[in-house]
């Protein structure tokens, strides 16, 4: 090896895989994503499983869009709206940016509730992936969470009353009600601090829990490995194929089983 | 039993371990490459709701006027309005609707409160309800059932909230005459000026009175609330600030509205005996 010249595509290859060697020796973060990339999952996995990428997705626009947003809106009682109308009629872009935020918010919901139905159906919250269930849960109410704060921002007719009614309804909660109440107003009542408070918790309090939440559902999705459909023919849990045509008819992800002896 | 139970889920898992490790096929491609398909789809469907949204929008694609998606944004705030609608985003509207359900004051909390936080509940404690190892559809009808009916009961509270109609202040106006005419305060110019704040400050979009107006949060009726004799200053210390009299009450301040309309507003409270 080192007598020999290399040649001119080992010399490339050396070239493009030291810094990743580098890498990997002082991290070991590029064997994690080889481990991610590669790692197996069913083959009879299907289209209703892309659900929870594009739950994803739908929050990563909402991540970028809300960064956007946050350089041009101004928290504050006297400006805030004025700032909506500003990015929304002068800067350029600024009414994709506002629309994609506002209308990506209810795709992330629907999104959320869809993929929450497809683990339903698929019996995927059961052992041993309950716990995931539960963050995915949690990760549903912060979202709505967000929908409710996020709502106030534009300071309009529509989003004050909304919130007005929305803090009483929390302030109604036995015991804990009044001082939830409390802490969202920022006071007794409604005021100029409410605003900046429904702001930070909106884009810092929320997305940060979000993001964690996030992160502890997909490394328990790697961990535990993707489900088969309940329905397929030759489910991973069932043990070897017992007839040899159901190896053979799996074609690709989108094959769906009609034969239902599953187990 | 339950550690039988226990074992069998164990070596399923273990079996499920093994078999994708034989048979499964690598994350990426095949399914990454759906996943991005996926994505893609959703960033598109996204764009085009925000590109729908400002160009639908009438005139120069500015303003309050609604396009087909609604309004890019509403009037300014503004605290002392004198009409004002609640109303959440969609995604709320289940639980907006589920408020009018609960006509009763006492039993509002159970609306507002207690039954999202026991389905919050029920839906974190699922798995550990639902122990079976069973996963096809067609072999768990408690679950197939239990959610139809969730989905439906949503789907009905969030049409129902979404054509619910709200009190409009200027048909209300027009009721004034009649409302006068039946609880007696024709001649009672304060309470006449009151009965039409009344109908134009939203107020009917929670209460009632002699017929008009939506049960909403629990509000009470008030075709008789001047029987009760509660006194002018009892009322307006309540309309600026309704928890501080009625510890718990959802009610918004009024106070924006300023001392001279609350003094209208509570003279026609307690003009409102409740008619003939």
């Amino acid at each position: 090896m080192a007598t020999r010249k290399l040649t001119r595509s080992e010399q490339l290859q050396q070239t493009i895989l030291y810094p990743l060697d580098w890498l990997e020796e002082r991290s070991g973060i590029v064997g994690g994503v080889r481990y991610f990339l590669f790692r197996k999952v069913p083959g009879d996995i299907n289209w209703f499983q892309t659900l929870g990428a594009a739950t994803l997705t739908a929050f990563l626009v909402q991540a970028t869009t809300g960064v956007i947003l946050a350089m041009y809106y101004k928290p504050d009682p006297n400006s805030a709206y004025s700032s909506i109308q500003h990015i929304t009629n002068d800067i350029w872009a600024g009414w994709l940016v506002r629309g994609m935020h506002r209308w990506g918010a209810s795709v992330f919901i629907i999104l959320m509730f869809l993929h929450m139905g497809r683990v339903f159906m698929f019996g995927a919250y059961k052992y041993p992936r309950e716990l995931n269930w539960i963050i995915g849960v949690l990760l549903l109410a912060s979202g709505l969470a967000e929908g409710f704060t996020g709502y106030l921002l534009p300071w309009d007719q529509t989003a004050y009353w909304a919130t007005v009614v929305g803090i009483n309804i929390n302030g109604t909660a036995p015991f804990l009600g009044p001082f939830l109440a409390q802490f969202l107003q920022g006071g007794t009542y409604i005021n100029a601090d409410t605003l900046p408070r429904f702001y930070s918790i909106h884009m810092l309090l929320l997305p940060g829990a979000i993001f964690a939440l996030i992160g502890l559902h997909l490394y328990l999705v790697v961990h535990l490995g993707v489900t088969s459909p309940p329905w397929s023919k030759d489910a991973a849990g069932t043990g070897p194929s017992a007839n040899g045509a159901g190896r053979k008819s799996r074609r690709g992800l989108l094959r769906y089983g009609t034969r239902r002896n599953g187990r | 039993m339950a550690s039988d139970r226990l074992v069998e889920r164990r070596r399923v898992f273990k079996q499920y371990k093994e078999d994708v490790k034989e048979r499964g096929k690598p994350f990426y491609p095949f399914a990454m490459w759906h996943d991005t398909v996926m994505s893609l789809v959703v960033v598109s469907v996204i764009i085009g709701l925000a590109i729908v949204w400002k160009f639908s929008t009438p005139g120069d694609h500015i303003g309050t006027d609604p396009g087909w998606l609604g309004k890019l944004y509403d009037a300014p705030a503004d605290p002392g309005t004198i009409n004002f609608v609640p109303r959440p985003d969609w995604y709320f509207y289940f639980l907006f609707y589920l408020l009018r359900i609960f006509k009763w004051p006492e039993s509002v909390v159970l609306g507002t409160i207690g039954l999202p936080t026991v389905f919050l509940v029920l839906l974190i404690a699922m798995p550990f309800i639902d122990l079976r190892a069973e996963r096809r559809i067609g072999r768990r009808p408690v679950a197939v059932i239990a959610a139809i009916m969730v989905v439906l009961s949503m789907g009905i509270l969030t049409y129902k909230g979404a054509t619910a109609k709200e009190a409009l202040g200027t048909e209300l106006l027009a009721h004034v005459p009649k409302w006068a005419a039946k609880e007696g305060f024709s001649q009672n110019k304060q309470a006449v000026a009151g009965a039409k704040l009344f109908a134009q400050a939203g107020c009917l979009n929670c209460h009632t009175y002699n017929g008009d107006g939506g049960h909403n949060l629990g509000a009470p009726e008030l075709t008789a609330e001047g029987s009760k004799n509660k006194g002018i200053a009892f009322q307006i210390a309540h309309l600026k600030c309704p928890a501080c009299v009625n510890p718990g009450s959802p009610m918004p301040s009024f106070a924006g509205l300023g001392d001279a309309r609350l003094k209208t507003l509570a003279a026609f409270l307690e003009a409102s005996k409740g008619g003939k």
